[in-house]
């Protein structure tokens, strides 16, 4: 009997597999008979596995177990609810017409497919991700939630509204149309950079939890950048941005689980692989004649890449990227980047210089990081006072252990 | 060696939480129970199974109901063991027997 250890995270990938693949046939009205169908199968793979060893095709296996108690169920209900008449066709003919063969080929677009039904615009944006993070990335609720630093209820409630929302979708049989695709690439786009900044920028103490993240943003990228639907350069630009941040991921964090500055990491602990990957898309984004955000971006992590030291990092370059990313997607956090950028080109007090006249949202004007940043460039600058009331109120609001161990670090001397 | 029966008994108060499992728990119940496999792999005599329907077949027709056995038992396995001391300590250590909600009986099989 072969006890074959099935590798992490095998389980989540089948559950989105499956979910999109039988979602697609049954139609989204079905989707938590689908969930119900596909969460029973692989618990009968779990059962039956761990008794009598893996079957030849474990993925196989499980699209028929998950297969039959969808057609099961459908029939139940289509029968009862002819009993009641509110019913007039059975989606169970539906997906009997689609053979149980067609297992490989078009998985890939089937969980294109989803990650485009997710995004329906009538869904607000933080129901989409977590949506996406149940359905495709195959999360429970409860780590979709100690994920997103949200409650459980919070997560149940924004689930809800998207399957709320899905619920009421017609049965489509087919895909949407070119067009309704091409609308809602920017919403797709937007969801897994989402998913990848709450990885990559997460204060969550638990690095692995983090990579995690941004690992399946990068996987549900990559699918969308070699679909002949979405592959685009913003798309290109997008893995590029994923690529060149995930490249620098490994140095962020000391031995102990603490947070180290750009200038405070060892260089040569950034995956030069992934640097190389992510150089190649950003080439490829450059076709097309398009700038969007993701390139400003890209761009930015890119420089950063590139440099050999902190000291040698072309900040000309940071700041002209940034000054793009300003005019593409007016932001306080572009605006108090491109003031650090200026600081390390042109000295502290022209950093400040550009964040004259800015009157910071609530929002950010209570962040750690807006505080922080303008205690370091008064610090610089020799206005000690000013200095440490910003260090205060920066260790004050740090979102975690992490952050503040790292702020107390750079500001200590004032 | 001598064998041992082991059933596994619901018990009042089931665990709501663990019948719910994501898939991630799912990825650690099977690594857990292919370790545990390995671990006393020359003590399981039968892995068993969980138990399906059943029909009480006697001298003469039984009219129902019966109590199912089934609801008694979810499952069954039958081990090998020195004694019943560490038969017990095999089956408390398969995942996922010993919860709130579930329990192992352990019953000592006199073979002739």
């Amino acid at each position: 009997v072969t006890t074959l250890p099935l590798n992490e995270p095998f389980f989540r990938r089948e559950y989105g597999r499956l979910v999109a693949t039988l979602s697609r046939r049954a139609g989204m009205q079905n989707l938590e008979v689908v969930e119900d169908a596909v969460q029973s199968a692989l618990l009968a793979g779990v059962a039956s596995w761990t008794r009598g060893g893996l079957p030849d095709n474990p993925s196989a296996w499980l699209f028929r177990v998950a297969y039959n108690h969808v057609i099961g169920e459908l029939r139940r209900r289509g029968r009862a609810d002819r009993l009641t008449g509110r019913y007039g066709g059975d989606a169970s003919d539906a997906i009997e017409e689609a053979p149980t063969a067609a297992l490989a080929g078009d998985v890939r677009d089937d969980i294109l497919r989803m990650l485009f039904v997710c995004c329906d615009e009538s869904i607000p944006v933080e129901s989409q991700l977590v949506m996406a993070l149940t359905t495709l990335c195959g999360f429970g609720v409860r780590e979709v939630a100690e994920r997103l630093f949200i409650s459980e209820a919070n997560a149940y409630k924004r689930l809800g509204r998207a399957r709320g929302r899905l619920r009421t979708l017609p049965f489509e049989p087919d895909d949407m149309s070119p067009q309704q695709l091409a609308a809602r690439l920017p919403a797709v786009r937007s969801i897994l950079y989402v998913m990848f900044t709450e990885g990559y920028l997460s204060s969550h103490v638990d690095g692995p939890i983090r990579r995690e993240l941004c690992e399946e943003a990068q996987r549900l990228a990559r699918v969308l950048a070699e679909h002949p639907v979405s592959a685009t350069p913003e798309t290109f630009a997008l893995v590029a941005l994923m690529h060149l941040h995930g490249a620098r991921m490994p140095a962020r964090q000391d031995g102990a689980g603490g947070l180290l500055l750009l200038e405070e990491q060892d260089r040569s602990r950034w995956d030069h692989g992934e640097i190389q990957l992510g150089l190649s898309w950003l080439a490829r984004s450059a076709d097309g004649g398009v700038f969007s955000r993701y390139h400003a971006e890209a761009g930015i992590a890119a420089e950063h890449c590139l440099a050999a030291s902190f000291a040698e990092t072309r900040w000309d370059r940071i700041v002209e990227c940034y000054e793009l990313l300003e005019r593409l997607s007016p932001s306080p956090i572009h605006r108090l980047n491109r003031a650090i950028a200026v600081a390390e080109w042109q000295g502290p007090a022209r950093g400040l210089g550009v964040l004259d006249g800015l009157e910071p949202p609530s929002w950010f004007a209570g962040s750690y990081l807006w505080a922080a940043v303008l205690a370091d460039l008064h610090r610089r600058c020799g206005h000690l006072e000013l200095a440490r009331r910003y260090r205060d109120t920066a260790i004050a609001a740090a979102p975690g252990p992490a952050v503040k161990d790292a702020l107390q670090r750079r500001l200590r001397d004032i | 060696m001598p064998k041992y029966l082991c059933l596994q008994r619901a018990l009042p108060g089931g665990d709501r939480e663990g019948d719910h499992p994501s898939p991630t728990q799912m990825q650690a119940m099977y690594a857990k129970f292919t370790e545990w496999r390995q671990k006393f792999q020359d003590n399981l005599t039968d892995l068993g199974g969980r138990l399906g329907r059943g029909t009480l077949v006697t001298e003469r027709v039984l009219d129902g109901p019966l109590v199912e056995v089934k609801e008694l038992v979810g499952g069954y396995m039958i081990i090998s063991a020195a004694s019943l001391d560490e038969a017990i300590e095999i089956a408390r250590g398969c995942p996922g027997l010993v919860r709130p909600g579930s329990g192992v009986e352990v019953i000592e099989i006199h073979a002739p």
